[in-house]
């Protein structure tokens, strides 16, 4: 029988704001354990929460971001559980009031993975087990986090891929979140069953907790996937379950069975008040989104005439996107820059956080004014690409790399005197030409180009040679 | 009403030992504390005001670090330390 996965994910993101969900500790990355920890969010009996403002604002523009339906009004709960993570035995979080629902990220095969709902909470603390005792630091304790649901609509590990993919790139587009999956920003549970293809009935799921990386997620979802119709084949039954996937085994094994709901015990925050969202400031939150990532490509499609590719390459980093639309601005030819970015300056970039980061020592501007002088007809393409090497190298601008005559084109009577002189000065060019090698006239060529500075039609150069030789 | 089970799950998710001889006791309680909060939820309420959070909203903080607490007093009240960590014993 053929079987096929239905896995649907949560995704825990940390949100980027300066303070935590309801103290005003700092949210910094690292740091001495328990130096950013106020009796807040170490639950201290007295203390009392405060929601921060940017929380619910960042939360709402996720929603937006992702064709959710915001809230009028919203509450916080709290879910009861007793483990060291936690200091007041309880996570302050959103159970049946979320601040978003009903959304969904469109997949390139056009399938849409809907969203379940958005909601706000707060991070547990770090725990690390030793021999016999456990040392807690709660400095994340208390940081702000979306969980973002989705129906088990994915069917594929590409599909999974490509869901976490965007979400990320969705969520640093619109700056609510780094998404660093190996610093722990943003996390995914996937929830993961099978059945026969054809079947509309779901399977038994487990639950595969907290993976940092897409990688191990692909590789925990096809072990889950397989091990779970091996069981179902040999007439075993699978059992619902909390997982634990070990990527130095690539196994998953059981962490706990999956309590209800109920055993959560939700029940109102009566220390936090109700979350009313008018629905001027959700219009005013719209406003203010950047062009998201899929509609970016898709003008660059349509409307820059770019190559998918292309415009997937430029798109992927809100960065490299705002360069890259800096670079084209008032030009004619919008190819011309992506070919110089794509080419020659990713050539330059290590890897992907860098890619992010887009520290280029050449400004889009000074792109600008490259790309004008090759729209003016001022410079040819190669004496453009050497000269955009010279910026890269020294970090100077096209005006102090290029001379006025540099600028200027070449006449017919120069380009005919350099001809002649490339033809007088390599005879072996020459006769080899002539002795049928093709390849040998582009060392002529190559004269002409140099001794011009970039300036020839190199087309135009090769004629004139050819017509002297002849 | 209130079920023994029902107690004795409650104390298993709350981490708390019930004795057995406790149970019936708690049972009784409980339903006591249970029907006495119905009693409040059957009081005539139209037309009253309650001077209570729900008539609250959006008690917002702007996003503005402050300074934390030193740890030595975070740390203060925990039964153990090491290492700038408050330190739990494993349970089997």
């Amino acid at each position: 029988m053929k079987y096929e996965m239905v896995a649907g994910f949560e995704t825990h993101v940390e949100l980027a704001t300066n303070t935590k969900i309801f103290c005003s500790c700092t949210t910094q990355f690292g740091g001495e354990p328990n130096t950013h920890c106020c009796p807040v969010c170490i639950g201290l009996p007295g203390t009392l929460p405060k929601l921060n403002k940017k929380v619910v604002e960042y939360a709402i523009k996720a929603g937006l971001a992702t064709n959710c339906e915001i809230a009028e009004i919203s509450k916080m709960d709290r879910k009861n559980y007793c483990y060291p993570d936690l200091p007041k035995a309880y996570q302050i979080s959103q159970f049946d009031m979320p601040l978003c629902k009903n959304g969904y990220i469109e997949l390139s095969n056009g399938r849409k993975i809907r969203l379940t709902r958005i909601h706000i909470e707060e991070d547990a603390g770090k725990l690390v087990h030793r021999k016999g005792d456990t040392l807690v630091d709660y400095n994340r304790g208390g940081v702000p986090l979306i969980e973002i649901v989705s129906e088990p609509d994915i069917r594929t590990i590409d599909e999974a891929r490509e869901y976490v993919e965007k979400l990320q790139l969705i969520m640093r587009y619109i700056g609510v979140s780094d998404c660093k999956m190996q610093e722990g920003s943003m996390r995914c549970d996937v929830n993961i069953s099978v059945r026969p293809v054809g079947s509309d009935k779901l399977g038994t799921r487990t639950e595969i907790k907290n993976m940092n990386s897409i990688a191990f997620i692909a590789k925990a979802m096809e072990y889950e996937f397989n091990r779970q119709v091996d069981l179902i084949e040999s007439g075993e039954k699978v059992v619902q379950e909390t997982l634990r996937y070990d990527d130095v085994t690539n196994t998953t094994s059981s962490m706990r069975g999956k309590e209800d709901a109920n055993d959560y015990r939700y029940f109102r925050d009566p220390d936090l008040v109700t979350i009313n969202v008018p629905r001027e400031k959700v219009e005013e939150i719209k406003s203010q989104l950047p062009e998201l990532p899929t509609q970016k490509l898709k003008r660059y499609v349509e409307e820059l005439g770019l190559p998918e590719a292309d415009a997937q390459l430029l798109t992927k980093y809100r960065k490299i996107a705002e360069y890259y639309e800096k670079a084209i601005k008032d030009t004619k030819n919008p190819k011309t820059a992506a070919n110089f970015i794509i080419g020659q300056i990713f050539s330059r970039i290590e890897n992907e956080t860098e890619k992010e980061q887009f520290n280029i020592n050449v400004s889009a501007e000074s792109l600008n004014e490259l790309i004008k002088l090759i729209d003016d007809g001022k410079i040819r393409m190669n004496l453009a690409k050497s000269t955009l090497e010279k910026m890269l190298d020294t970090g100077k601008k096209v005006t102090e790399l290029l001379s006025e005559s540099d600028m200027t084109g070449l006449d017919e009577n120069a380009l005919l005197d350099l001809c002649r002189q490339a033809v007088e000065s390599n005879p072996n060019a020459v006769s080899d030409y002539k002795n049928g090698k093709e390849k040998a006239i582009k060392a002529l060529v190559g004269f002409v180009m140099k001794n011009s500075r970039g300036k020839a039609d190199a087309v135009a150069a090769e004629n004139k040679i050819k017509e002297i030789i002849m | 009403m209130v079920t023994r089970e029902e107690i004795m799950k409650i104390a298993v998710l709350s981490k708390l030992f019930v004795a057995d001889d406790e149970i019936d006791k708690l049972t009784e309680d409980m339903s006591e504390i249970i029907s006495f909060a119905d009693t409040i939820n059957n009081a005539a309420d139209e037309g009253v005001e309650f001077d209570n959070i729900n008539n609250l909203s959006n008690v917002l903080r702007e996003d503005t670090v402050k300074p934390s607490l030193d740890r030595e007093k975070i740390l203060a009240n925990a039964k153990d330390n090491d290492e700038g960590c408050f330190l739990v014993k494993n349970h089997a």
